[in-house]
């Protein structure tokens, strides 16, 4: 008895003291370590960093850390609270309430407050090239600092959406109202005082961009990073090198096959391709339906019967790409399988051009046709392109690959519509309304690139986006986007070819590298080394 | 005085030829097919006709082109060169950024071309026929025929990434603090291939020109008389002789300052060495003509103050020529 | 090797030696000079390859011929293929085509240029040398690549294009060695004799000084020649070169990005640059030597 007695008294609490350190770091093994530089390799030179008057991912990258947004996204496409802690979309769709948090602070240690949000907003309608995005958008109301109330002229369920880290970034109104127009601010790239969880530090044009820690973040605790260096290099092997011998731990939208090989044989780094869902990147070759042949849709099908996805993705990518059959991106909610697809079929392709009149000469040839392609992106365009030549040979068409010079010769070439067909690679931009809708409404063909540049026309088709894009319910809004897919892959003023196969890479050492929707241009503030 | 009124008057010549060449380039540059607006509008990701037209109006792209250019002249003269399209960033503070890093870059190449190929040129030239000799002809030859950007890419291959003994690019580490002595060593390492690369050709020349020079030179009377005196043959090499030998080299150095430039373009782009010439290659390519024409300008400049430099050390060094 | 100690009678042996036509004298001289012999050969080899290559192969540079970044020495590509695929040997043998076409081309352009303002300026003299040495002047503190490539890129980048930028910039050098050429002859005996007898200025530069002006003028030509490949291989490197030729700039910058997967793909085309224009300047070497025997006995 004695014995238990004194194992009860002695043993057991001493045992107990002694399992301390085993269940402490049981508990405090999930808490993040703090400190480190993570440096994330970018191959393209960015203007400045805000993300109001500015798209694209070269910004949204740094742009995400500067400046917070009302909401956030997971890996699911469900909204977060972010610098709003609770928001509600009216019953009519007309209108979102977003509650701010209290005690939010810029960078200058001003309070956040709806008042910039306002201004935020409306300036992003005024000055983003996205038009459609905050389109509806009448006002913003501020009934009291934490309160905002976003009017809307018609029902915009994409409202929730575009209030993403990269579409949304909520400025300071003392800073920016100064009545200076947004796209010129000096303060986009100097001195920059933004919501987010790092400060700009440094930015070096054309060279890097350095962010450190704000330790007043709205979030306690977080970012856990010390400081984030994006080293931009415009050749990709030095950032490949770079990543291999430590220097650099992260490269997002990473697409070469080549260098993927080597990074996914590389013992200390982790490849993913989560992450991606929400830009919705497209591959695909476009046709000027407004230009002769191009304007039979017949011949627009044939050319699609030549084109063998499979070995695209497999051969020409290595195996990393997708094979895309629509409008609407995969990974998205809205995307359906029931869409028209054209597998290969060479022999069908030639009769479908004798049928409508176009038969081949006496050197086999039934005519020519020039083929276009975004610059700078090879493998994923140039080789396409290239392969597409190929095969229409092999149907007796004659096909001549023009290479654009760089991006400003070939956007004009898009915009003044001197092509034929081009390969192009767009974004859907998380919400249909944002990034889908802007090909396909007649409503938006104008000299510019990325607007409805192949001429497409079917009142059907608009009015099916314009009512989805009225819908609040999401299944209903689904039925209007199954019957749009499957007309546009009918009428073939595109055919999609890919999904383009972005890829974050970075050192085993990283921790949380996210992986949401939107991936990395999304806030780091979780993100930590080992 | 009459070195001073040439000075001036060469002064003068000079000014003069940089403004033609800014004419030139503001001329070709929005005479051409391929509107600047256009590309911003690309960029910045696609933008309406009616911003357009007001990006084409705050620029001064809608005014005739004689008085864009001559507002631009008036800016130019005054030290103002404008602000990048691309960044919005005030076009002579991209360049005063870039300048310091040019320099060092073309200025160690140059240099040590000079000295390590005058050095080479003259000692072969004792032996004009000896086993130094050929192999400076053989290399001289090796340094003109490869093309510079392929130099730098074996360089590369061979002593950054196989042996991996130097950076691959850039001028300073990563997490580089930019300070201290740490920090000159850094970009010293740095420096190496890059210039290594550019110099080759440069050291390849002169090498060959002294040694060209120096046997002209050696088989001239003043030196048989040298000899005949007496006179130990290093006297009668580094007194007489290398004095005389240099002029040449000197003037080819002065007049391909330009062509240094064009290396130092090149080199810039393959070592992402953070220079002049990579942000003027980047600005063709961005259409970012403010910087570009900015860059004109400046190197514009560089060349004729060389060229004043060049002709100053000539008339130092010899001063029994004249001006023609 | 210095006069002073070379017996007398080596100058009688020159004396005896049989007297050529000059031109007969410099062919002579070149052919025995190994390192020019060497250069013709490397030239002809490389013109070879570009002209008869492509017809012998019948292939298509830019076709996809195997996995991306095959080594070389592998059954698929003697050579290796580069980032997508191409052959290598392939794009070597035709590449050859655009560079040595734009490097002649414009070595022409920018020789005659050159002549024709450099005689224009020795002969005359006065008011119009002025006048074409400011104009020389101007062209030389132009930054000659950047220009180029400002020419290029806004006219869009072919064959024609370039070899125009590249003509225009690089002529003179070439300007100032014919002015000083003239400025020699002009005031010689027998073109003053020409002048007395009434022949026109015409006549005399192109007919009575040019001539005799030749020899270093041939080998300026040669050598711009090397200067106008290297010039077309780096506009092509940095992406500015015709898109559609297949060339070995294009080659090396299109795969610049992959040197540490794939050194051959950058390795090859830049090899064959080089034995090019080694092959020219070998020849150029050549022809000064001959041209120039004077310098030969030292």
């Amino acid at each position: 008895m004695a014995i238990f007695r004194t194992i009860l008294r002695k043993v057991i609490p001493f045992a107990l003291v002694a399992a301390l350190p085993i269940y402490s770091s049981l508990v405090f093994a999930q808490a993040p370590k703090r400190g480190g530089t993570l440096v994330v390799g970018s191959t393209q030179a960015l203007r400045h960093l805000n993300g109001a008057v500015q798209s694209g991912l070269a910004t949204a990258v740094p742009g995400t850390q500067i400046f917070a947004s009302p909401l956030r996204f997971d890996d699911k496409w469900n909204a977060q609270p972010y610098l709003a802690e609770k928001w509600a979309l009216a019953a009519d769709g007309k209108s979102l309430t977003l509650n701010l948090r209290k005690g939010a602070v810029f960078h200058d240690g001003k309070p956040i407050t709806s008042e910039d949000v306002a201004f935020s907003i409306m300036a992003i309608k005024a000055n983003h090239p996205f038009t459609t995005m905050m389109g509806p958008v009448e006002k913003v109301e501020t009934p009291d600092p934490h309160t905002a109330i976003i009017r809307m002229s018609v029902p915009h369920p994409a409202i929730i959406l575009a209030m993403s880290p990269a579409l949304c970034p909520i400025l300071p109104k003392h800073i920016y109202g100064d009545g200076t127009d947004l796209k010129i601010h000096p303060r986009n790239s100097v001195d920059v005082v933004g919501s987010g969880p790092f400060r700009l530090t440094e930015f070096k044009a054309g060279q890097r961009v350095v962010l450190e820690r704000f330790d007043k973040y709205f979030l306690a605790g977080k970012p856990y990073l010390d400081k984030i260096i994006i080293n931009i290099n415009p050749d990709s092997s030095n950032l490949m090198l770079g990543l291999e011998r430590g220097e650099i731990q992260m490269i997002p939208y990473a697409t070469n096959s080549t260098e993927l090989k080597r990074f996914a044989s590389n013992p200390t780094l982790n490849l993913t391709n989560k992450g991606f869902e929400g830009i919705g990147a497209l591959n695909w070759l476009a046709f000027n339906t407004a230009k002769k042949p191009m304007s039979d849709v017949n011949v627009r099908k044939a050319i699609a019967m030549t084109i063998d996805k499979n070995f695209i993705s497999k051969a020409l990518h290595g195996g990393f790409s997708q094979p895309a059959d629509g409008p609407i991106v995969a990974s998205s909610p809205f995307a359906v399988p029931d869409v028209i697809r054209y597998p290969l079929d060479l022999k069908k392709s030639a009769e479908l051009l004798d049928a409508a009149g176009y038969k081949a000469g006496a050197n086999g040839e039934r005519f020519k046709l020039t083929i276009d392609y975004l610059p700078g992106q090879d493998e994923q365009q140039k080789n396409v392109a290239e392969y597409v030549r190929a095969q229409l040979k092999k149907v007796g068409v004659t096909v001549e690959v023009r290479a654009s010079a760089d991006f400003p010769a070939w956007a004009k070439r898009m915009a003044t519509r001197d092509f034929d067909m081009s390969m192009d690679a767009v974004f859907n931009w998380g919400d249909p309304i944002i990034g889908v809708h802007r090909t396909y409404l007649s409503t938006n063909i104008r000299p510019i690139v990325w607007t409805n540049t192949q001429s497409y026309t079917n009142p059907k088709v608009d009015d099916l986006l314009n009512t989805a894009g009225g819908l609040l319910d999401p299944t209903k809004r689904k039925a209007y986007y199954a019957t749009f897919q499957k007309i546009v892959t009918d009428e073939l003023p595109i055919h999609f070819i890919n999904g383009t196969p972005y890829h974050t890479v970075s050192n085993k050492k990283v921790l949380n590298v996210p992986t949401t929707i939107w991936g990395p241009v999304s806030p780091y503030d979780e993100v930590s080394f080992k | 005085m009459g070195t001073l009124r040439y000075l001036i008057s060469r002064l003068f010549q000079g000014a003069a030829l940089v403004l033609a060449v800014v004419v030139l380039n503001f001329a070709l540059v929005h005479a051409a097919p391929g509107d600047p607006v256009e590309t911003i509008a690309g960029a910045s990701g696609g933008m309406s006709e009616e911003l357009q037209a007001e990006l084409r109006s705050r620029y001064g792209l809608d005014k005739p082109l004689p008085v864009q250019l001559g507002i631009y002249l008036r800016q130019v003269v005054s030290g103002d060169l404008g602000y990048s399209y691309f960044f919005n960033l005030p076009v002579s503070d991209m360049i005063a950024d870039r300048v310091p890093a040019t320099l060092l870059l073309v200025v160690t190449s140059v240099l040590a071309a000079f000295l390590i190929g005058t050095t080479l040129g003259v000692l072969s030239a004792r032996r004009p026929n000896g086993l130094l000799s050929q192999s400076i002809n053989v290399l001289s030859l090796v340094g003109f025929a490869a093309p510079v950007f392929w130099m730098g890419l074996l360089l590369i291959i061979f002593l950054a990434s196989w042996v991996p003994i130097f950076p691959v690019s850039g001028m300073r580490g990563i997490e580089s603090t930019g300070k201290g002595w740490g920090d000159v060593l850094d970009v010293v390492h740095h420096l190496v291939l890059p210039s290594l690369t550019l110099g080759l050709v440069y050291l390849a020349q002169y090498s060959r020109l002294s040694r060209a020079a120096m046997l002209d030179v050696l088989g001239a009377d003043y030196i048989r008389t040298a000899r005949a005196k007496g006179l130990s043959e290093g006297v009668v090499l580094y007194k007489h002789a290398l004095r005389n030998a240099v002029l040449p080299v000197v003037t080819v150095l002065g007049l391909q300052f330009g062509n240094v430039m064009a290396g130092a373009i090149v080199v810039e782009t393959v070592f992402n060495w953070p220079g002049l010439g990579r942000l003027a290659f980047e600005s063709v390519l961005r259409r970012d003509y403010p910087t570009l024409l900015g860059v004109l300008f400046f190197s514009s400049l560089v060349v004729v103050v060389m060229n004043q430099v060049t002709d100053l050390c000539y008339r130092l060094i010899d001063p029994r020529i004249k001006t023609s | 090797m210095l006069q002073t100690d070379r017996p007398q009678n080596q100058n009688l042996m020159k004396i005896e030696a049989p007297v050529d036509g000059p031109w007969r004298e410099a062919t002579r001289l070149f052919m025995r000079n190994p390192s020019a012999i060497a250069g013709l050969v490397l030239l002809g080899f490389v013109l070879l390859v570009a002209i008869a290559g492509p017809w012998v192969m019948g292939a298509d540079p830019f076709e996809i011929r195997a996995a991306p970044l095959t080594a070389p020495f592998s059954e698929e590509a003697i050579l290796g293929t580069d980032y997508l695929g191409r052959d290598v040997l392939t794009t070597l043998v035709y590449g050859g085509r655009a560079t040595l076409l734009v490097g002649a081309i414009a070595a022409i352009l920018s020789v005659s240029i050159g002549i024709t303002l450099g005689a224009m300026a020795g002969y005359y003299g006065g008011r119009v040398d002025a006048v074409l040495m400011r104009i020389t002047e101007f062209f030389q503190v132009l930054p000659a690549l950047l220009f180029a490539m400002v020419v290029v890129t806004l006219f869009s980048p072919s064959l024609v294009t370039i070899t125009l930028a590249i003509g225009v910039v690089s002529w003179t050098g070439t300007a100032r060695l014919t002015r000083a050429e003239f400025m020699k002859y002009r005031n010689l005996e027998f073109v003053r004799a020409e002048r007395s007898i009434g022949a026109s200025h015409a006549r005399i530069i192109w007919q009575v000084i040019l001539p005799n002006a030749l020899p270093p003028l041939i080998v300026s030509a040669t050598l711009a020649i090397g200067a106008a490949i290297l010039f077309e291989a780096g506009l092509s490197f940095l992406g500015l070169g015709d898109p559609n030729q297949m060339s070995w700039g294009l080659m090396i910058g299109s795969n610049r990005q992959y040197i540490f997967s794939g050194w051959w793909a950058v390795a090859f085309p830049g090899a064959a640059i080089f034995v090019t224009v080694l092959g020219v300047s070998l020849i150029g070497d050549g022809l000064n030597d001959s041209l120039n025997p004077k310098l030969r006995e030292r």
